[in-house]
């Protein structure tokens, strides 16, 4: 398989991110970062512990701005915009920890991230006319990563894994354009990969998925694409065929860093 | 009993367990004691003691509501609550001309002026500590309510020499000190439509957004939501129902003075608020209740023990049973009686409820209740980024 193709290459960018650097203070957690998605685009990104990605991930969903370059989502530049507006435009995150309200329902968590892209955050009334959607919409979610059994559970006593995917859920309900993964295999059980995988590659042809994943598993075969990181910066990018070949790969994740010299 | 018996097992039928059919007794129980407390009790007590109890529980709901579905410790309330009273004494009749600006006014267009003029401060409050997480939100609320203590203090045209007295109440009310019936069935009414509006609200889209913001503000944000302006909405419902304690407060004093939303009454209505309970809204009159009986027998009753206790120093009393009841049971006093009621439901014979509605509602705290960890939402130190 050759770069994998792209229909719609003509298209705008779901993506482009051009120079991107983030200092924090004297340490350059991601320094000069280039990249562009595509509609459909599935993207991992590898790279070690402390390779910036989780940083890179932060930057672009508007966690905190660059120091450095611009981001521009679906055509727009949102570099200065808060992460309220960039999941408005359409994207949608999940975090290393899974990051789920404790406090409320499996179903009612999924109905805020349904809210969330809408009007009427603040609305102080119940309204089944205005509700109805959204809670259906919760539904389905929770049906799309099996949770359909624990709707009415507080996700305080959810496990490890259905944490894991409950968010990835919340996720789904957004309807985002652009679905940003961090590490969603990370603790997850071997069946529960398997889950992951079946999932992620449920997801519509148009949704474009940026992961960062260490299991290789989940990364190469959920990817289209690879783009490796090493220290704030990217050093290879390319089909995942072309990465398990790559002698810089080999060396940074196998630690054979000294085989050659 | 052997009414009791068919109860239980009517409600097993359609599936509900002893500690909900107990949870219904014990509520039917209150509200006709409420209902009938005028011709059980004394008029001094039910004066001191009940109608006493109902307004310090709706200024106590309000940190209670603010803690619970926002994550917020506000020291706030009573200088919220005092905003109301000295908006609403200044504008009303007062029969001694010296204190405020007696602008003669109706009792009720008072209300509604005291109410707008609390809720206006509060939004501007908000707005400024709505940034602001755990101890940095206390310590803002606390410099904003010093704020006001001081200001009402010094600007003596507003607040009178000493305050502002005799201010006038709608004509039902009458006197309370004479007839304490009509004000007692104003503030209880009072409280249930306060406890009411507020269990409605926290299912509503508002209501369920401001619970995500309190587990996870961050993440909130990142799923599209405003969080600042969600705060400060909260912050301002808050102020809405401690703006009703504070028009109560008036008339049931018949007077406001600085002294009255001081340091040491912000700490009480913290106090209520834990002591009662902060797992459920409840639990706010339970603990003004719990605080007036205490206040009222301590004063009387507190025992001479040489130097170290005499009835001059009931606050100690009041301090001690603060400090036994919140080591005893950290959510206080709804705790307690939430405990009681399982364990009667397993002698009783059915398991108590759990993973349901009801358990739901008491497994959702924030964080462990206390004031040194109520730094809960916030991972990231106190200001956003």
């Amino acid at each position: 398989m050759a770069v994998p193709a792209r229909v719609t290459e003509a298209a705008e960018p779901v993506l482009r991110l051009r120079g991107i650097g983030r200092r924090f203070g004297g340490l350059r957690a991601v320094d000069g970062v280039d990249l562009e998605l595509y509609p459909g685009d599935r993207r991992t990104i590898l790279g070690p512990n402390g390779a910036g990605k989780t940083t890179l991930f932060n930057v672009i969903a508007g966690e905190f701005p660059p120091t450095e370059g611009t981001i521009e989502l679906f055509g727009a530049d949102v570099t200065q915009d808060p992460a309220r507006h960039r999941a408005k435009l359409g994207l949608a995150r999940t975090y290393q920890q899974s990051r789920v309200f404790d406090g409320l329902t499996v179903e009612d968590n999924i109905y805020l991230a349904a809210l969330g892209v809408r009007t009427g955050h603040t609305f102080p009334f119940r309204s089944s006319k205005r509700d109805a959607p959204l809670r259906a919409k919760a539904r389905a979610a929770a049906g799309d990563v099996g949770l359909i059994d624990r709707l009415q559970s507080m996700v305080s006593g959810l496990s490890h894994g259905e944490r894991r995917q409950l968010a990835i859920g919340m996720a789904r309900a957004m309807e985002p354009k652009l679905m940003m993964l961090d590490e969603p295999a990370a603790g997850l059980s071997r069946a529960e990969r398997v889950t992951l995988i079946e999932l992620l590659s449920a997801l519509p042809s148009d949704v474009t998925l940026l992961l960062i994943e260490h299991d290789m598993d989940v990364a190469l075969r959920v990817a289209q694409s690879v783009t490796m990181m090493h220290e704030g910066r990217i050093i290879v990018e390319g089909t995942p065929a072309e990465i398990r070949a790559n002698k810089d790969v080999h060396e940074l994740y196998l630690g054979s860093r000294y085989y050659d010299e | 009993m052997s009414a009791t018996v068919t109860r239980g097992r009517a409600g097993l039928r359609t599936g509900m367990t002893w500690p909900v059919l107990i949870g219904w007794g014990v509520l039917v129980a209150v509200a006709v004691v409420l209902l009938l407390a005028p011709q059980i009790f004394s008029a001094y007590d039910l004066s001191q003691i009940l109608t006493q109890a109902l307004w310090l529980g709706i200024a106590a709901v309000s940190v209670t509501f603010l803690y619970r579905y926002g994550g917020m410790v506000s020291l706030a309330q009573v200088a919220i609550y005092g905003i109301a009273g000295f908006a609403m004494g200044n504008v009303v009749h007062t029969i001694n001309s010296e204190g405020g600006l007696n602008l003669g006014w109706t009792p009720w267009a008072g209300v509604a002026f005291g109410i707008a003029v609390a809720v206006i401060v509060a939004l501007l409050f908000g707005a400024i500590a709505s940034r602001s997480y755990g101890i940095y939100f206390l310590m803002i609320t606390l410099a904003l309510s010093l704020l006001v203590f001081y200001f009402f203090g010094q600007v003596t045209k507003l607040s009178g020499f000493g305050g502002i007295r005799s201010i006038s109440r709608p004509g039902f009310i009458g006197d309370p000190i004479t007839d304490p019936k009509p004000l007692y069935y104003t503030a209880l009414g009072a409280s249930v439509l306060v406890y009411v509006l507020l269990r409605y609200v926290v299912r509503t889209p508002f209501g369920i957004a401001l619970q995500g913001i309190r587990d996870d503000p961050p993440r909130m944000r990142s799923l599209g939501y405003n969080v600042p302006l969600h705060r400060t909405l909260a912050f301002a419902l808050g102020a809405f129902v401690a703006s009703i304690a504070g028009i109560l407060s008036v008339w049931f004093n018949t007077q406001i003075s600085p002294g009255s939303i001081n340091l040491a009454q912000t700490i009480a209505v913290l106090i209520i608020a834990v002591i009662g309970g902060l797992s459920r809204l409840e639990g706010a009159w339970l603990g003004a209740l719990a605080y007036a009986l205490i206040d009222y027998y301590a004063r009387q009753h507190t025992p001479t023990l040489g130097l170290w206790l005499n009835p001059g120093r009931f606050a100690t009393i009041i301090g001690l049973v603060f400090l036994l009841i919140v080591l005893l049971s950290p959510d206080g006093l709804i705790g307690i009686g939430h405990r009681l009621r399982d364990l009667a439901g397993r002698r009783l014979g059915t398991p108590p409820t759990s993973d349901t509605a009801a358990a739901r509602e008491e497994q959702a705290l924030p964080e462990t209740a206390g004031v040194s960890t109520a730094s809960g939402p916030s991972s990231s130190g106190g200001q956003e980024p």
